[in-house]
C-alpha cells in the first residue's frame, strides 16, 4: 500500500459512472483507468502482495447488462467505493491477522453448559464453517472492513452531534436519543421484567389520549416501562409523552435527559397543548406520593393529585384510558420514608429500604418482578360542553371515578396472579 | 393606519431606537420623531431629532405641540450591574413618559421587552403564555428594572385601557450581526460556562424580525402583550456548538456559589455570564401562538437561519486572519447589497 503511494502521483480514472458523472476512483498505475473502468483486468489488479482486496473480474459498461448483473455490479462499485474511502482514511493501515483456531477454542469453551448431542451439532458447524470460510482471507477482510464501517458510521453521528448538527422538537424531544436508550429499556420490559401487556386496543392509533396510571415503585420504572410497551408492541409505534413532577429538572442530567426522552414537564398548560397536539400523554396522578409508597401499603392508590389531568382532558376532549401497572411495587420493598435525609439531600421523598441504603448502589438495582400492564376500557370527555374544566364537581367526580378504575384493574389482576416474580 | 400618524421615538441614541427610527422614515405616511439626550452616532435621513432627556418635566408640553399620536418606547439601559442611575432612567424614566403620553392625549405606546421577565424556573410551563406571572431572575439588573417597567406598563394599560392602546413586546433572545444582547454576547465569548447536565431550549429572534415587530405595533394597532420569537427552538449545547464556541460544564452548586463567592472581586464571574446562572439552567420560551394568531406578522427567520448567519457574519476564522480572508469580507459586500437591496423594494 506504502509502496504503491510512493511511487507515483496518483490520477484520477478517465472513466465515467453509470450518473454520468466523472469517476472518483484513482486511476491504476500504468493506465488511465481504475480497475473498475477498465476493459480487460490486468495482471497487476488480481494480485497484491498485502493481501490486497481482489473483487473479482468487473463487467465490461458497453456490454448489455442485466438487471441483476446491473445490482452485482453497483454493489462491487460501491464496496470499492467503501474499501478506498477506508484506505484513503487510513493509509498506513493493514488488517491485523486473524486466528480462526482461536474462534473454535472459544466456541467449544462456550458450548461445554449445552447438552451433549446440541454441543456437538453446533461443534461440527464451527469447524464446518471455519474451514470453508474462514480460512479464505476474503471473509475476513470483508468483515474487517464491514467493523470497521460501523466503527466509522457511528463516530460519524457523533462527531456530527458534537458539530450541533441534530434536530429537536419544540418540546426537546430527540428521536436519535430515544432510538439510543431503546435497547436499555427494551431489555428491561422484555427479559428482566417480562412485562405482559393487554389492552393496546385500547389506545388510539392517530388520536389524542390520556393514559392514566397508577405509580409505584420508587424509581419511575414504570414510566418507562409504559413508554416502551406502547413505543415497541403497539401497533402504531406511537411515543408516549409522560408527564413528570416539576422537582426533575432541578436534577443534572436527568432534566436533559427526561427531555430529550420526549417526556414533559407535568403542568395543565403543557398537558393541554400536547393532547391539542394529537399526542399520546401519560400521567401519573398520585405523583410523589404513589412512587414513595412504602411496601406495607402497596397497591393502594393515593389520593389522585387535584385533578389537573381530568382538566386537561376535558380542555381537548381525550379520552381517559385508565391503566393498571401491577409488579412495579414489589421492585423494591421500602419500610420507612426518612424526612430528614429527604430534607438534607434535597429529595422529595427518601426511601429507607431492605437494600438502600445498606448496599450503596447495589440498592438502585430493582427486584426482576413479573410485571402486567393493563389498558383498560377509554372512559370519553368530548360529550361534556365546554368550559366543564372549570367545574369542580365534574372534575372531582372524574376523578375519582378514574381512580376507583384503577384500582378495581389493579385488584383484579392481584387476585389472578400467583406469584411476584413468575406471574 | 392613519395618514400622517406623527410617532415619537425614545432612545434613538442607542441601537434600537436608530434601528426603528431608520426603518419607519422608509414609511412614507409617517413623520419620525426622535428623542435621546445623546445625539446620535449616524445621522438618519428624514427623522427630527430633538436632544432631551425622557425625563424632562416639558415633555408634555412637546407631546403636545407636535400633536405625537404613538410613541415607541426604547430607552432602556441594558446593563447587568444594578445601579440607582439606571433606576431612575430605566423605571422612573418609563413612568414619566407613560405619564406624560396620557397627559398629552397620545393614541398608542409601544413598549420593548423581553422573554426574560417571565424567568427561569423548573416549573414553568414549556411555553409560557403572556399571563404567566413575571418571576424574572432578580439578580441581574436589566431583567429586574425590566419587570418594574411591565409591572408598571400592565398596571397602566389596564387602568388607562379606554384612553390609551398599550403594545408590550416580549422578544425572544435577540440575535443577530448587529445587535449586541445577553445573547449575542454569550455567543460571541470564545468559551462560555454551562452548568453540568443541564441543556435548556434557547428561543430565538433575529434582529431585523425585532425591529420589524416593533414597527408593525407602531403601524398597526395591536393591544395587549405578545411573545415575539423564532419557533424553532435550539438546545443551549447545540447553540454553542453550531458556533463553535467551547462550553466549559460546571457542576451546579459550584457555579452559584462560585458567582456568588467571586462576586466584586477582580475575577469578575459575571463578565462570562451575560445570562444569568438560571436562564442556562431551565426552560424559558414565550408562547408564540398569541403572536401567530393576533399579532398579524410573519418572522423573516427561523433560529436556525438567525444562526447561521450570525455565524457566518461574526464567527469564522479567529479574529486576527479573519480581516484578511477575502471570504469574510465578500460576505460583509454580499450581505450589505442584500440588505440595500431590500431596503429598494421596500
Amino acid at each position: 500500500m506504502s509502496e504503491q503511494t510512493t511511487t507515483t502521483t496518483k490520477q484520477l480514472c478517465q472513466g465515467l459512472t453509470k450518473a454520468d458523472k466523472p469517476c472518483r476512483n484513482y486511476a491504476l498505475a500504468d493506465d488511465t483507468y481504475c480497475h473498475l473502468h477498465q476493459t480487460t483486468p490486468s495482471a497487476e489488479t488480481t494480485h497484491h502482495p498485502n493481501g490486497q482486496h481482489d473483487l473479482g473480474t468487473p463487467i465490461p459498461l458497453e456490454q448489455e447488462l442485466t438487471p441483476e448483473e446491473m445490482f452485482r455490479h453497483r454493489l462491487q462499485e460501491e464496496v470499492v467505493e467503501l474499501v478506498q474511502r477506508l484506505n484513503t482514511l487510513t493509509p498506513s493501515f493493514v488488517p491485523p491477522p486473524f486466528r480462526p483456531e482461536a474462534i473454535l477454542g472459544y466456541t467449544e469453551k462456550l458450548v461445554t453448559g449445552l447438552p451433549r448431542h446440541q454441543a456437538t451439532d453446533i461443534l461440527q458447524r464451527a469447524n464446518q464453517i471455519i474451514r470453508e470460510d474462514a480460512f479464505d482471507p476474503e471473509t475476513w477482510q470483508g468483515l474487517w472492513y464491514l467493523i470497521n464501517y460501523n466503527v466509522q458510521y457511528q463516530l460519524d453521528i457523533i462527531k456530527r452531534r458534537f458539530a450541533g448538527d441534530y434536530e429537536v422538537d419544540e418540546w426537546g424531544l430527540d428521536l436519535e436519543f430515544v432510538n439510543a436508550i431503546m435497547p436499555f429499556l427494551n431489555f428491561m420490559y422484555r427479559y428482566y421484567f417480562r412485562t405482559s401487556v393487554t389492552g393496546f386496543e385500547h389506545i388510539p392509533d392517530y388520536t389524542r389520549g390520556l393514559v392514566v396510571c397508577n405509580h409505584s415503585g420508587q424509581l419511575p420504572f414504570d414510566g418507562g416501562m409504559v413508554m416502551t410497551a406502547i413505543y415497541q408492541d403497539h401497533p402504531s409505534q406511537r411515543l408516549l409523552r409522560s408527564l413528570y413532577a416539576s422537582w426533575f429538572p432541578t436534577v443534572p442530567f436527568i432534566s436533559s435527559f427526561l427531555e430529550k426522552g420526549g417526556q414533559v414537564m407535568a403542568c395543565v398548560e403543557n398537558g393541554t397543548r400536547l393532547l391539542e397536539q394529537d399526542q399520546l400523554v401519560g400521567v401519573f396522578p398520585e405523583g410523589y406520593k404513589g412512587v414513595g409508597k412504602l411496601f406495607k401499603d402497596r397497591y393502594k392508590l393515593a389520593r389522585f393529585g387535584r385533578g389537573g389531568f381530568i382538566k386537561m382532558a376535558l380542555n381537548t376532549g381525550a379520552p381517559i384510558i385508565p391503566t393498571a401497572i401491577v409488579g412495579a411495587e414489589e421492585t423494591y420493598i421500602s419500610v420507612y420514608k426518612s424526612d430528614l435525609l429527604a430534607r438534607v439531600t434535597g429529595f422529595p421523598y427518601f426511601p429507607i429500604s431492605l437494600r438502600f441504603p445498606w448496599l450503596g448502589l447495589l440498592g438502585f438495582i430493582p427486584l426482576p418482578t413479573k410485571w402486567f400492564i393493563d389498558f383498560g376500557e377509554p372512559i370519553p370527555t368530548d360529550h361534556y360542553p365546554t368550559g366543564s374544566a372549570d367545574n369542580m364537581v365534574l372534575v372531582s367526580q372524574l376523578t375519582n371515578q378514574t381512580r376507583n378504575i384503577i384500582q378495581e384493574m389493579i385488584n383484579d389482576r392481584l387476585a389472578q396472579r400467583r406469584s411476584v416474580f413468575f406471574g | 393606519m392613519t395618514k400622517s400618524q406623527v410617532v415619537l421615538i425614545t432612545g434613538v441614541a442607542d441601537y434600537w431606537g436608530a434601528r426603528v427610527a431608520a426603518r419607519l422614515t422608509r414609511v412614507p405616511e409617517v413623520r419620525v420623531l426622535g428623542i435621546d439626550s445623546n445625539a446620535p452616532r449616524q445621522k438618519i435621513e428624514g427623522m427630527d431629532f430633538i436632544q432631551t432627556d425622557i425625563r424632562n418635566p416639558l415633555l408634555v408640553a412637546l407631546l403636545k405641540a407636535e400633536q405625537v399620536d404613538t410613541v415607541c418606547h426604547l430607552t432602556f439601559n441594558e446593563r447587568r450591574r444594578k445601579s440607582e442611575s439606571d433606576f431612575d432612567l430605566n423605571v422612573m424614566g418609563t413612568m414619566k413618559v407613560f405619564g406624560a403620553c396620557r397627559e398629552a392625549g397620545v393614541r398608542k405606546i409601544v413598549l420593548k421587552s423581553s422573554t426574560d421577565v417571565y424567568g427561569a424556573h423548573p416549573d414553568n410551563p414549556a411555553f409560557l403564555p403572556e399571563t404567566w406571572p413575571l418571576r424574572g431572575s432578580k439578580q441581574y439588573g436589566y431583567t429586574r428594572y425590566r419587570i418594574e417597567v411591565e409591572e408598571f406598563a400592565q398596571g397602566f394599560s389596564k387602568q388607562f385601557a379606554d384612553e390609551l392602546v398599550v403594545t408590550t413586546l416580549r422578544l425572544a433572545n435577540i440575535v443577530g450581526p448587529t445587535a449586541v444582547t445577553p445573547m449575542t454576547k454569550l455567543l460571541s465569548q470564545p468559551v462560555t460556562p454551562t452548568l453540568l447536565g443541564f441543556n435548556p431550549l434557547m428561543q430565538l429572534l433575529h434582529e431585523d424580525d425585532a425591529v420589524e415587530a416593533l414597527v408593525h405595533a407602531i403601524l398597526e394597532d395591536v393591544p395587549g402583550v405578545f411573545n415575539i420569537g423564532a419557533d424553532d427552538y435550539l438546545p443551549l449545547l447545540r447553540l454553542l456548538r453550531m458556533v463553535r464556541n467551547v462550553d466549559v460544564p460546571i457542576v451546579h452548586p459550584l457555579a452559584y456559589w462560585g458567582v456568588a463567592m467571586l462576586r466584586g472581586t477582580p475575577l469578575k464571574p459575571e463578565a462570562y455570564l451575560p445570562l444569568a446562572l438560571d436562564y442556562l439552567r431551565y426552560r424559558w420560551v414565550g408562547d408564540t401562538q398569541k403572536m401567530a394568531a393576533e399579532f398579524g406578522m410573519e418572522l423573516k427567520y427561523t433560529a436556525v437561519d438567525t444562526i447561521e448567519e450570525f455565524i457566518k457574519l461574526k464567527k469564522g476564522p479567529p479574529r486576527a486572519r479573519r480581516f484578511l480572508e477575502a471570504d469574510y469580507l465578500r460576505q460583509i459586500i454580499d450581505y450589505r447589497q442584500q440588505q440595500r437591496e431590500r431596503m429598494n423594494d421596500e
